[in-house]
């Protein structure tokens, strides 16, 4: 095998659209412009749970310039959920509303008109006759007999398999707490984080001569977007002509299919092109935000600094949709017992609507919160124990054999050297056995306990 | 519906004419730091609207010690044209370097709390607003009575504010705005004092806040703690502690009520300990 | 009221543009005239992205009546842009990773030549203060300081640029 020189690998390389923006040559989509393009519109909910009695479109449609009004009848297939794709169901938002909205902002009816100005004007104008019913906002209430039930299978919870949460069961928890010196309780609840990126949400949606729809669009899913519009529409996928790639800021803020499904059915009504771009404040009071999470640690510890066992209760707030945060919450039960072997674990990770704007992804979404969780209770058990944060986490973490909660056989370890590479960074001196741990065996640490289940078979 | 004029007039005689001639339905702005945005947006959707750039009112003037500023005048010019310290502190706290450009002395006025930290300086200062209008000609009103209540103020249908009056200040004045940044950032509390001292002891004393009421004000109970006493570690807290009872703080995203409140506390102690050393 | 035609200058060219009353100088730059290098993140004056200079004073034109540019010099991240090369800002920015998604870009470089212009040695405070009006969400504005820093360190008073 030869030596080859290393051209990129070990270099700086500069992007490959710097140029482009250093000199504003970079088309964003509130950049394009056709000259009979119409633009889009959303009528949407002021309440945060309501029952649709009526539409009334009559003072809109005065409005000079208005084109055309859309509702959900107009909707070939109104109801999907985003990573239906991958196989996450069942499909439970709508395009635009039916008979009920779940949260304040949902759409409800798109107005289609000649200028921002008019189709502004018009939205205004439309009335929606609502009837306003008991809204739920926080994830416990909304499990609670009595809360306002959300979902039309009858329940504020996502199904995994058939249980009301994602589980993850390894050991025996009740046993392995009798075998602890300490227990350590603690609940953390990171809040919704809204994306901000400096470009909102939006795209252009234009008819071709041969039939086909161009949507221009800065979503980070151009795949999910297309094929998602594929299937709302009722169309064959090489129907349309997704263009993106250029995402004016989205940190998982732009990865739900959102304005591209009724932006493309305008353009096939109305046969022009359609903008519908998001103002700045429907990116913050409607687009997506991060999950929020209320997470219940309990931990038994030994005096020693093991953690011997670790039942987490963790809800998640969905919002009052899916799109991202069942399987967000699939990632944050398999990473919420953190990086750290313990030998019995509980985990019960619900995902629960509720009538708060749908959350979804957001960098690292499902680990993200449940890293601010994990290493938070583990300072907190460092300080009843009495030991040094960083030798706990050293102690604990896993090495290469190990066994993960989910069943999982850890390779590639790395997390001794990192910590310890830390440690040397931010100058804490490590005591000397720590200083000699590794990822690859035990030899400087004491015996850990053993699984319970494991100890009764021998 | 979208705007059908936008009235530029060259001289304040032609502006008041416009003002008497459409009414209060005429959207006034100068800066446009206020009313662009709300028009953008299609929350304000003026039929007619009147600039105020051009009418004149672009000025500083330094008179007698202290200044008459044209309402039209940008934050920024006030800034660099005024020997204030205390006014060029309070409009360097306003936004950013662009909207300082294009707001305006008297525009500034008109922004409600949490922003509006012009007005701090200005009540610190006994500021006066001369206000006019095409029937009964100019009057001059204490800025302390200009506000009557959030984003209300005394101004009559056909009035406009022509010019803010700043006397020579006696004494020594001091401003702290205290945000979530350290610049272009809406106030938690912004604070400014201004005592004048005889024979070792305080002789007049002003206090105003901002972001904790409905609009910039005077902390009454504050300047009665300090009034003929000396600026002394006792009289600091008098003051302190009765400006933290009287403000009117409220709670929106930038902070809640109960943590402006005690914030004015801790900001008016440390700016009457920086005009005390 | 009809439309009205307002007169200015460019980017060094006079320009002539058709507006309704109260059109922003960010739409005529934009959809009119076909410069789109000013972006609008908010429409509301707050983000700093649409800022371009006017005389050589930085202004946020999504909330500027285009008429008040009547006779007056607008510099837009077009006019900086020489035919071949970069503008030093721009090179500084290409090279200190002070540009990700790209969309603060434009008013990121127009704030800092306008520093630069009135202040070519500014402080980092300076700087900071001088570009607190244009938020970024990608990069943690160190690396557009640091590119900023960076062009201030090696001018010798001439910025090049066209149009000025």
């Amino acid at each position: 095998m030869s030596d080859q020189p290393l051209n990129t690998v070990g270099k700086s390389e500069l992007r490959r659209d710097g140029l482009s923006h250093v000199t504003g040559k970079t088309q964003y989509i509130d950049d394009i412009q056709f000259p009979d393009m119409l633009y889009l519109k959303m009528v949407r909910s002021p309440l945060h749970h309501a029952r649709i009695l009526g539409i009334d479109f009559s003072e809109a449609e005065k409005v000079p310039g208005f084109v055309r009004a859309f509702t959900y009848k107009d909707v070939p297939k109104n109801l999907y959920t985003i990573l239906c794709l991958i196989g996450v169901g069942p499909d439970e938002e709508p395009v635009l509303a039916e008979k009920e909205v779940l949260y304040k902002g949902e759409q409800i009816a798109a107005i289609v008109a000649q200028s921002e100005e008019a189709a502004i004007e018009a939205a205004a104008r439309v009335k929606v006759d609502l009837e306003e019913l008991p809204a739920v906002f926080d994830v416990e209430e909304a499990l609670k007999p009595g809360a306002p039930i959300l979902k039309p299978w009858g329940t504020n919870y996502f199904v995994y398999e058939g249980h009301p949460f994602r589980r993850v069961r390894y050991g025996n928890i009740e046993q392995g707490f009798t075998q602890a010196d300490y227990i350590v309780e603690g609940c953390y609840e990171p809040k919704p984080i809204e994306h901000a990126p400096l470009e909102t949400t939006g795209c252009v949606a234009k008819p071709e001569a041969n039939g086909r729809i161009t949507v221009y669009t800065n979503t980070q899913a151009l795949y999910f977007s297309m094929d998602n519009t594929a299937l709302i529409l009722n169309v064959p996928f090489n129907k349309l002509h997704f263009v993106g790639g250029t995402v004016g800021g989205g940190f998982g803020g732009k990865v739900d299919v959102i304005v591209e499904p009724i932006a493309a059915l305008a353009a096939m009504h109305t046969g022009h092109p359609v903008k519908y771009l998001y103002t700045r404040e429907e990116e913050f009071h409607v687009s997506s935000t991060r999950v929020a999470y209320r997470i219940y640690f309990k931990d038994g510890v030994s005096k020693d600094g093991h953690i011997v066992a670790r039942q987490v209760t963790s809800y998640a707030d969905s919002g009052a949709y899916n799109r991202h945060t069942p399987y967000a919450v699939t990632k944050h039960a398999a990473n919420i017992s953190g990086p750290y072997d313990i030998p019995n674990v509980h985990i019960d990770a619900h995902c629960v609507y509720t009538n708060r704007v749908p959350t979804s992804a957001m960098r690292g979404f499902g680990v993200t919160s449940a890293s601010f969780a994990t290493e938070l209770q583990m300072d907190k058990i460092a300080r009843k124990v009495g030991m040094d944060p960083f030798e706990i986490r050293l102690l604990n973490a896993y090495r290469n054999g190990d066994m993960r909660p989910y069943q999982k056989v850890v390779g590639d370890a790395t997390l001794v050297e990192v910590i310890q590479s830390a440690a040397d960074m931010a100058h804490h001196p490590l005591g000397e056995r720590f200083q000699a741990m590794n990822s690859w065996d035990r030899a400087n640490s004491p015996a850990r306990p053993e699984p319970v289940s494991a100890q009764k078979e021998s | 519906m979208t705007t059908q004029a936008y009235f530029r007039p060259r001289s304040l005689a032609e502006a008041l004419g416009l003002l008497d001639e459409h009414g209060p339905a005429m959207l006034v702005m100068a800066g446009g730091t206020l009313a662009m945005p709300l028009i953008n947006k299609g929350v304000s959707r003026p039929e007619k609207v009147m600039g105020l750039r051009q009418a004149g009112l672009d000025y500083v003037r330094p008179v007698d010690g202290g200044v008459h500023i044209g309402a039209a005048a940008s934050l920024a010019r006030l800034r660099a044209e005024s020997d204030m310290p205390l006014l060029a502190e309070a409009v360097k706290n306003v936004a950013g370097w662009a909207v300082q450009n294009m707001g305006t002395a008297g525009g500034n006025l008109f922004a409600p709390p949490p922003a509006g930290d012009l007005a701090v300086a200005l009540l610190a200062l006994d500021a006066q607003v001369k206000v006019a209008s095409l029937k009964r000609g100019e009057r001059l009103v204490p800025l302390a009575e200009f506000y009557t209540g959030f984003l209300t103020n005394c101004l009559a249908a056909d009035e406009l504010v022509v010019e803010i009056q700043v006397p020579r200040p006696a004494g020594k004045a001091v401003l702290l705005k205290y945000g979530r940044l350290y610049t272009n950032t809406p106030a938690i509390v912004t604070v400014a004092v201004h005592l004048v001292a005889e024979n070792g002891r305080t002789r007049d004393a002003r206090v105003a806040l901002n972001a904790v009421g409905p609009h910039p004000l005077r902390a009454r109970q504050a300047e009665i703690a300090l009034t003929g006493f000396s600026l002394d570690t006792a009289a600091i807290a008098a003051a302190s502690r009765a400006a933290a009872a009287e403000c009117e703080p409220y709670t929106d995203p930038i902070a809640s009520a109960e943590y402006r409140r005690r914030m004015t506390g801790v900001f008016v102690q440390r700016a009457l300990a920086q005009v005390a050393a | 009221m009809a439309s009205k035609i307002v007169t200015f200058t460019l980017n060094g060219r006079e320009t002539e543009v058709m507006v309704k009353p109260l059109t922003t100088l960010a739409k005529a730059l934009r959809e009119k005239l076909g410069f789109t290098a000013t972006k609008c993140g908010c429409y509301e004056g707050n983000c700093g992205s649409c800022t371009v200079i006017l005389n050589g004073e930085p202004v946020l034109s999504c909330i500027l009546p285009v008429e008040e540019v009547e006779g007056q010099n607008v510099l837009t991240l077009e006019g900086i842009t020489p035919t071949e090369g970069l503008h030093p800002l721009q090179q500084a920015f290409h090279e200190n990773f002070a540009v990700q998604c790209g969309f603060c870009s434009p008013g990121m470089l127009m704030i800092s030549k306008a520093l630069l212009d009135k202040n070519p040695h500014p402080t980092k405070a300076e700087i900071a203060e001088a570009l607190s009006g244009n938020l970024c969400r990608c990069t943690g504005y160190d690396p557009i300081i640091a590119a900023v820093q960076q062009v201030a360190a090696g001018s010798n008073g001439n910025q090049g640029g066209s149009h000025e």
